[in-house]
């Protein structure tokens, strides 16, 4: 059930931030263009769940050191880029030229975005923490 | 406060629940420690066998099968495996913070979030350990946060 919570949370932070980015995208580039509803929520899905598929990258039995996690991260990065640019390619996201450019961007922006809410999320839960070890330490000398 | 003292059947597994406001508090840690803190486990050190407190390790960690605890200042090679050793510990201030390790949550000074999406756990000899963030879950349960 954890997990459970755990990846639909990840699923709907990927899923608000794929969305954000490929609207800001075709706003930019593609203004005309014309997309059903359903259509755009459900490419977007898609996408989503190709994302979280690729944090297979991140799989190891031994715990990762840093150095090992930027690595990954680095490669997870190449992965994205390499099969979302053709997908959105081919759904007319982007055309040609410095779309490309401008995508791949937004690829980037969207994980750094990603890791960064993973960090402040982490930093709100580490705070919760050291409150209560700090409590625990006051309570024990009183 | 109510105690209640329940006699069962031999072939039952004997367990203390303790019903609590305040998991933290001070009373509940003293149970805590005079069911587990006392509990000892074997380490070695150059051929000498060493009993440990479970309340003096600070970490007990697996690296390329061999297990280790770790006190204060001093290391020691441990027979347990793992699993074994996170059997040993329940009910104590012992947790599993990441895949080949047990951390005494007692023994951390504060922790900070990682950019690779852990935390680091700072102890209170100024050691910086890793708790997954799977496993921080478990050590906000153990505090009462």
């Amino acid at each position: 059930m954890k997990n459970i919570t755990l990846w639909m949370r990840r699923y709907v932070t990927v899923y608000g931030i794929i969305m954000l980015c490929t609207f800001f995208m075709c706003l930019l580039f593609n203004p005309t263009s014309e997309l059903s509803v359903v259509s755009f929520f459900g490419r977007i899905m898609v996408f989503t769940l190709i994302a979280l598929l690729s944090l297979a990258v991140y799989y190891s039995k031994e715990e990762l050191t840093v150095k090992a996690w930027w690595v990954r991260t680095m490669l997870h990065l190449l992965l994205l880029e390499a099969v979302l640019l053709p997908l959105a390619h081919s759904w007319g996201f982007w055309q040609g030229g410095t779309d490309i450019l401008v995508y791949a961007g937004f690829i980037l922006l969207a994980k750094a975005l990603w890791h960064l809410v993973d960090y402040g999320l982490n930093a709100k839960t580490a705070a919760q923490i050291n409150e209560r070890i700090r409590k625990n330490r006051l309570e024990k000398r009183a | 406060m109510r105690v209640t003292v329940e006699q069962i059947d031999r072939e039952r597994e004997e367990e203390l629940i303790v019903r609590c406001h305040d998991p933290g508090a001070a009373w509940v840690q003293g149970v805590q420690e005079a069911v587990s803190g006392q509990q000892t486990v074997c380490g070695w050190r150059e051929d000498e066998m060493h009993r440990l407190k479970l309340s003096e390790i600070f970490y007990f960690e697996v690296v390329d099968d061999r297990s280790f605890l770790y006190t204060q200042a001093a290391v020691f090679e441990a027979k347990e495996k793992l699993y074994e050793f996170e059997r040993l510990c329940t009910g104590s201030t012992l947790f599993r913070c990441s895949k080949s390790m047990i951390l005494n949550a007692e023994k951390i000074d504060y922790v900070r979030p990682s950019l690779s999406g852990r935390f680091e756990a700072v102890l209170s000899n100024g050691e910086k350990v890793v708790v997954s963030r799977k496993y921080a879950a478990d050590l906000k349960r153990m505090l009462g946060v």
